[in-house]
């Protein structure tokens, strides 16, 4: 029902719009490739961190080995899309995009040819970035190798699967604009904000997003389902156990990890370890100071007492839990003990960040579990989270047992209420983690 | 695929299935059988090796997993069997069938990086993954303690003070 | 002959004087025929290195000692070599699963010998039909082998003394051991330069062995002394070689496929086919078993455990189910309930006259039910064993206990004459009983001799618990005639498991007094030394369990149910008649009449028991007042057998969480008798370990029987005690010079009931189910 509502509605806008033909985009002339010395060394290295800030290659890449060559699948409630080619390769790349094609289609989500781009591409942030870090990223991604290969074709239900359609929904959710700096606040903030609003388009996935797939500009940093992982909420209206300060911030988005909050999963590992990795200390810095006043950050001193209560509360029901014999939960809390504590155990007074504490933890913290049960099932690689630390994925488990202890954690580690159909929803990741190829 | 990484500071090449847990990479391909089998679902803790320094369920950790990582056994714990632990469990005589000591060791081991100096509550706590059948558990903890000790009182002699004594 | 069962069957044994009361002491066939270790002369022969001091087989002509020792064909089960470097090998046969049992073993030699320990070391013997027979039980080792071994080690110094008295050129009068070497006034020379020197070859005839004088207890130096286990240093460093180590050239992996109920189950079709692309997987074979041990099963054959574990997890084999799919343990315990109501089934192991006349004048009578539940071995180590086939003759490598039950089945499965099988034994993780059953050498022999090729075979975890000898399920009923004064003059007590030595050596089961024939170990425990005045014993075997599963010896067999209803039942006899339960208890060890006890086993009889027991309400500061919802519970126990009793008392501190029914176990303190303790430290440890043993059986494990099979399968369901549950342990040993007896299993067996008592003494509820849940104390509360 739901589904036929979307589409009727949808399908009035594509035939305003298209009455509006407001939707044409002129096609931009192919071009030869830029001359090798086109660019300087200076703007190429540039280029390299704004696409790391951008995270470009999580989005492009499918074989490692294979950089930017696109194919990646980004399944959405309206079909498939398959991310594109940009390394240079003239026919199946973008090696004849002028700059001016390629500037148009990071401010206005249009391609060489006109055509519209989807907005799971994220022109509506790249709309804020500055003309200088366009250009410096234009000539990153000219000098790649190029690579010869077609991403598979969308695969979209009518009526989304019409390009033309997107005009429409510009019309309605895109707000074009180069950023402008909010005088008030200090550099620092400004730079933050120009790069999580712009580049780094954070709230691309931890906002939600509306019926038409657009970020709900009433829930900014709401937290949002993305690819099968939940990316958590960061508004101050939505807490975590532990306030983020800045200084946590900048832990986590240098190092994966942070005391309070847990470790980077998923995308969220690749932003920090692939695309923040080369971004210089001082825009991470900007970003931790933009963040703490988003989420209402707490002064520093405040959150280790806050932590340390979080903890005694967990172990104290953890206790209570083990002398109580009620049946799932107590088993929960065994399997806990047995197979769990060794690494997750923490003293109240001083939680390990290499032993990721789960009463702080946001996987365990937030409304859906799916972070948590993919965590648990895959594990988390050497790569993910903290570098060079790994946590072995706990598959051999089966869905009853791990729906006992994720209940008996959420019951004594944290103040939200139980998940329900635990069971079924671990069932469900676990084939999806055995056909994943992520 | 052959999976490249560091066993006991030698650099080793094991040409398994990615798939192959550690546990069985280390004592069928890698011969070195210090390391046991106990339940193959993480809760026993009999396999139990440090990666890159910390303790790991090598009977749930893919092969694939420690690619370019150090891994640590029994057998690499100390050149001649003499680190603080061991010299402690035979101090104290803990092994009894001694099948759980090697995990129960690699175990201890790591937990006196993060715990230098446990309390009876943080023994439990991290220790009660790991199964003692023979239930020595008493001796385990005395033996620990006794480790425990000894490593601060080295670290603490000795004139550099490094931070790094306690993690290898 | 056994050791196992040796004392058992032949009270004669090791000089012991048949007791008459022994509930083993019937005879059973077959004995006779097999050496019995002291009726054996001793002998030294030079070899390669040294010299070999050993028993000899009677009925050898032992003319020149030096051929005997260059064929072999002595006594295995203790002999010593003394090479010429000085290094003393003490060879031991016992299966090494974490009691320390060759120090232990060595140390008596040693210190007879006037050795010098630094020097001494072990080896541990394969099963080579020379070394005889080979099992490791029943808390025997050291009190099979003390005197025997004393007296090895006596005749060796005498013979060093009277070697080195004609190197010193004086009088062996003049001479005295110590420290390996022989020492007359200022002079001395060393065991080493003897056994280079000297010729020590001797026969011992069996009475002049008998005749070698040992050293008084006072003159020891090495036995009750503490010292360092010999084989602890290889359990801290990883070097030490358990069964699942064992490899050799060219073998392949196998991982069972295990039929859906243990015996009858047949294989109607095996489809490979989703596993034929895994990467070193090589075959599924059925296994035919002429020995009937493993019926039905299949293995899954492969170039690595982890590719044969991945197409198990694959292949699907269609079984057609045995008769036994859908019993539970329900099932078993009605079974048993109904043959302890027909009174014509069962095995009278006790009847003495006047027990009905007792209970008919009785002035009061209680009678009660108990109920223990099954219980997995749980040994560390998955059992496994490798299998080729080399110079004509096999080799199993495998961990096992008891090697001559095994080899005849392994014999007949790879249909080879006995002495063409050789089982080499490496360290247990974890015997426990376990290994007695040496069953799943079978399958690992058999996939070898299939595809002819060398087999490892090893069981998963989940693999490993299908397949265990659990411990029964169990039901007793106890019964109590009181007279006017409260005084017990007659007891009944109804005991049926299934039987783990009907199942798997019949024929060592001894005929009771109405001629009937039992599992003395599936009774072990019940012939208590309480005066109460006529007693009947009535032992029943459970033929639906023992159909369903292999019932096996677990860590105090028997004694492991059977005291947790006496000791429980004590304590409830001593409320229903309003006294306290040390001080009934100690009023009915008397230590008169069959309980009077007798040398040299027994010596004291039930006064020791009393004297344990009085011991434990001492430093247990038994009379103190508890805090609320807290309290003491005692237990008390001889052990296994009336022929080798371990006097051992226990007293428990729980406290009760009325809220839930959690029984929180806050202190052991315990007490041992066990006579002459040889290893101090590792008697230390086994207390320990078995008195946790006990405590994990009352409140963390237990399984139950559900179609067919055990419920658990894994560290997930099954929760034996970790470190956290660990309560505070008091144990001490009385200070004796009495024979050595074994303690590696009477610890289990009193902490349970001690842990029942203690809730009752706690919050007034009894407990009679095994292990005790909080459920069901929750429920007993509500009332
Ligand atoms: S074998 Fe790995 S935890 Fe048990
Ligand atoms: S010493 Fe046997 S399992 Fe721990």
């Amino acid at each position: 029902m739901k589904r036929l509502a979307i589409g009727t509605v949808a399908l009035l806008v594509l035939l305003l719009m298209a009455m509006l033909i407001l939707a044409w985009e002129s096609s931009i002339a192919q071009q030869d490739a830029p001359a090798e010395d086109t660019f300087s060394q200076r703007q190429i290295d540039r280029g390299e961190v704004i696409a790391g800030l951008g995270n470009c290659q999580s989005c492009h890449t499918v074989d490692p080995e294979r950089p930017y060559a696109g194919g990646r699948a980004f399944p959405t409630p309206f079909g498939t899309l398959y991310a594109t080619n940009i390394t240079p390769h003239p026919e199946s790349g973008i090696g004849r995009w002028s700059e001016a094609a390629f500037i148009r289609a990071m401010r206005e989500g249009v391609a060489r040819d006109g055509s519209h781009l989807f907005p799971a591409f994220p022109y509506t942030h790249f709309t804020r970035v500055r003309d200088e870090d366009l250009q410096a990223l234009y000539a990153y991604t000219m000098t790649r190798e190029p690579v010869d290969a077609r991403a598979p074709e969308n695969d979209l239900t009518f009526p989304f699967n019409i390009r033309l359609l997107q005009a429409g929904w510009k019309l309605l959710f895109f707000e074009p604009g180069v950023w402008q700096p909010d005088t008030e606040k200090s550099d620092a903030w400004n730079r933050g904000e120009y790069l999580a609003e712009g580049l780094a388009h954070c709230s691309a996935c931890h906002t939600p997003r509306n019926t038409f797939g657009a970020e709900n500009q009433d829930r900014d940093y709401d937290g949002a389902m993305v690819n099968n992982w939940y990316a958590p909420a960061m508004s101050a209206g939505n807490p975590p156990p532990v306030a983020w300060t800045e200084s946590e911030l900048y832990t986590y988005l240098r190092e994966g990890a942070s005391t309070y909050h847990g470790v980077a999963l998923g995308s969220m590992a690749d932003v920090v370890h692939q695309g923040l990795g080369i971004v210089d200390d001082s825009d991470i810095r900007a970003l931790a100071t933009y963040f703490s006043d988003v989420t209402g950050a707490l002064p520093e001193d405040q959150t280790a007492a806050q932590a340390s209560r979080r903890i005694a509360d967990a172990q104290r029901e953890s206790m209570a839990m083990r002398s109580n014999d009620t049946g799932e939960l107590n088993r929960g809390e065994q399997l806990f003990s047995n197979g769990c504590a060794a690494c997750h155990y923490n003293s109240a007074d001083d939680p390990n960040v290499l032993r990721p504490e789960l009463s702080l933890n946001s996987a365990l913290n937030a409304d859906n579990p799916v972070n948590l049960i993919r965590a648990t099932l895959r594990g988390v690689s050497n790569e993910s989270g903290i570098q060079g630390v790994l946590m072995p994925g706990f598959a051999s488990w089966n869905n009853a047992d791990l729906a006992a202890l994720f209940a008996f954690l959420r019951a004594t580690h944290t103040d939200h209420p139980a998940w329900n159909d635990l069971e079924q929803r671990i069932a469900r990741q676990r084939s999806d983690v055995t056909t994943s190829t992520e | 695929m052959p999976t490249s990484f560091e066993l006991n500071g030698r650099s080793v090449t094991l040409q398994v299935a990615d798939d192959t847990p550690l546990l069985w990479g280390i004592r069928e391909d890698a011969g070195l059988t210090g390391t046991k089998y106990g339940c193959g679902i993480g809760l026993c803790g009999s396999c139990t090796v440090l990666v890159n320094g910390r303790a790991t369920r090598s009977c749930i950790t893919p092969l694939s997993e420690v690619k370019n990582l150090a891994v640590t056994t029994i057998e690499g714990l100390h050149p001649s069997g003499e680190h603080p632990l061991q010299k402690a469990w035979i101090k104290t005589q803990t092994p009894q069938c001694g099948y759980c000591q090697s995990g129960q060791i690699m175990q201890a081991a790591a937990m006196l990086v993060d715990f230098p100096d446990p309390s009876d509550e943080q023994i439990d706590n991290i220790m009660s993954g790991n199964l003692c059948r023979c239930m020595a558990y008493v001796r385990i903890r005395k033996a620990i303690k006794l480790a425990a000790a000894e490593m601060r009182d080295d670290i603490a002699s000795s004139p550099t003070a490094p931070e790094t004594a306690a993690h290898e | 002959m056994n050791k196992l069962f040796q004392s058992l069957l032949n009270p004669e044994v090791n000089g012991v004087p048949a007791t008459g009361d022994n509930p083993g002491s019937a005879s059973a066939e077959g004995h006779k025929k097999r050496p019995i270790l002291n009726r054996r002369g001793f002998l030294i022969g030079a070899t390669g290195a040294g010299f070999t001091l050993a028993f000899y087989r009677p009925g050898l002509s032992v003319a020149q000692p030096g051929d005997v020792v260059a064929d072999k064909t002595f006594d295995p089960t203790i002999w010593y070599q003394l090479q010429t470097d000085g290094r003393i090998i003490v060879n031991i046969a016992e299966a090494e699963m974490g009691q320390h049992v060759g120090t232990a073993l060595a140390r008596i030699v040693a210190d007879e010998l006037e050795a010098d320990w630094s020097r001494v070391e072990l080896n541990h013997v394969d099963s080579d039909p020379k070394w005889g027979l080979m099992v490791t039980g029943g808390s025997w080792s050291v009190w099979q082998n003390f005197m025997p071994l004393s007296r090895a080690g006596a005749a060796g110094r005498q013979v060093l003394i009277e070697e080195g008295a004609k190197l010193l050129g004086v009088s062996p009068d003049e001479c005295r051991a110590r420290n390996s070497e022989v020492l007359a006034g200022g002079q001395s020379i060393s065991y080493a330069e003897i056994v280079q020197r000297g010729d020590l070859s001797r026969t011992f005839s069996e009475s002049e062995l008998e005749n070698i004088p040992v050293k008084p207890a006072a003159e020891r130096r090495l036995i009750g002394q503490e010292a360092l286990a010999l084989d602890v240093p290889g359990k801290t460093n990883g070097r030490a070689m358990y069964g699942i180590d064992a490899t050799v050239e060219n073998m392949v992996f196998a991982r069972p496929l295990i039929p859906p109920t243990r015996y009858g189950s047949t294989i109607q079709a095996i489809d490979d086919s989703d596993a034929k692309d895994i990467d070193g997987y090589l075959q599924t074979i059925q296994l035919n078993d002429p020995t009937g041990t493993v019926p039905g099963w299949a293995a899954v054959i492969a170039t690595s455990f982890t590719a044969a574990n991945k197409a198990a997890e694959r292949i699907r084999v269609d079984w057609a189910a045995g008769d036994t799919a859908t019993v539970s343990e329900q099932d078993i315990l009605d079974h048993s309930l109904r043959l302890i109501e027909e009174t014509s089934q069962g095995a009278l192991v006790v009847d003495d006259e006047g027990v009905d006349s007792a209970f008919s004048s009785a002035d009061s009578l209680l009678t009660q039910d108990y109920i223990a539940h099954s219980v997995l071995h749980f040994q560390l180590e998955p059992v496994n064993a490798l299998a080729f086939q080399e110079e004509g003759r096999w080799e199993i490598h495998t961990g096992n206990q008891w090697q001559s039950l095994i080899l005849p089945v392994l014999a007949k499965a790879l249909d080879v004459p006995e002495s063409q099988v050789i089982m080499r034994t490496y360290m247990l993780g974890g015997g426990f009983g376990r290994r007695l059953n040496g069953d799943y050498a079978v399958p690992a022999a058999l996939a070898a001799k299939t595809i002819g090729r060398p087999v490892k075979m090893m069981f998963t975890r989940e693999d490993d618990v299908r397949f265990d000898s659990i411990r029964s399920p169990a039901y007793q009923r106890l019964r109590m005639a009181f007279d006017a004064d409260g005084q017990p003059i007659g007891m009944e007590h109804h005991a049926t498991a299934g039987w783990p030595t009907q199942v798997m050596v019949p024929a060592f089961m001894p005929a009771a007094t109405n001629e009937v024939k039992y599992d003395p170990f599936a009774i072990q425990g019940a012939a208590h030394w309480y005066s109460v005045g006529a007693h009947r014993l009535r032992a029943i075997s459970n033929d639906l369990a023992n159909d369903t599963f292999r019932p096996g010896w677990l860590r105090s067999v028997g004694s492991g149910w059977v005291n947790w209803a006496l000791e429980s039942f004590m304590d409830e006899a001593a409320h229903h008649v309003g006294r306290d339960p040390i001080e009934f208890r100690l009023a009915l060890l008397k230590a008169e009449g069959k309980n009077a006890g007798s040398a040299p086993n027994a010596v004291g009889g039930a006064a020791r028991q009393a004297n344990v027991l009085r011991r434990v309400r001492e430093i247990a500061n038994w009379q103190q007042t508890m805090p609320e919802n807290t309290g003491l519970g005692v237990a008390t126990s001889y052990g296994q057998e009336r022929n080798m009793p371990t006097w051992t008392a226990c007293v428990a501190r729980v406290r009760v969480d009325r809220e839930t029914g959690k029984v929180n176990l806050e202190k052991l303190t315990l007490v041992t008798d066990a006579g002459t303790v040889v290893h101090p430290d590792g008697a230390r440890a086994q207390v320990e370990g078995a008195a946790l043993w006990g405590a994990s059986m009352a409140l963390h494990e237990g399984t139950l029987i559900e179609d067919g099979q055990v419920q658990a399968r894994n560290l997930n369901t099954y929760t034996p005690l970790r470190m956290r549950d660990v309560p505070e342990i008091e144990s001490e040993f009385i200070d004796s010079t009495e024979l050595a007896v074994g303690l590696g299993e009477p610890a289990t067996t009193v902490v349970g009931p001690a842990i029942a008592n203690a809730i009752f003494a706690a919050v007034g509820v009894r407990m009679r189910d095994l292990p005790i849940r909080p459920a069901a104390v929750l429920a007993a509360l509500q009332g």
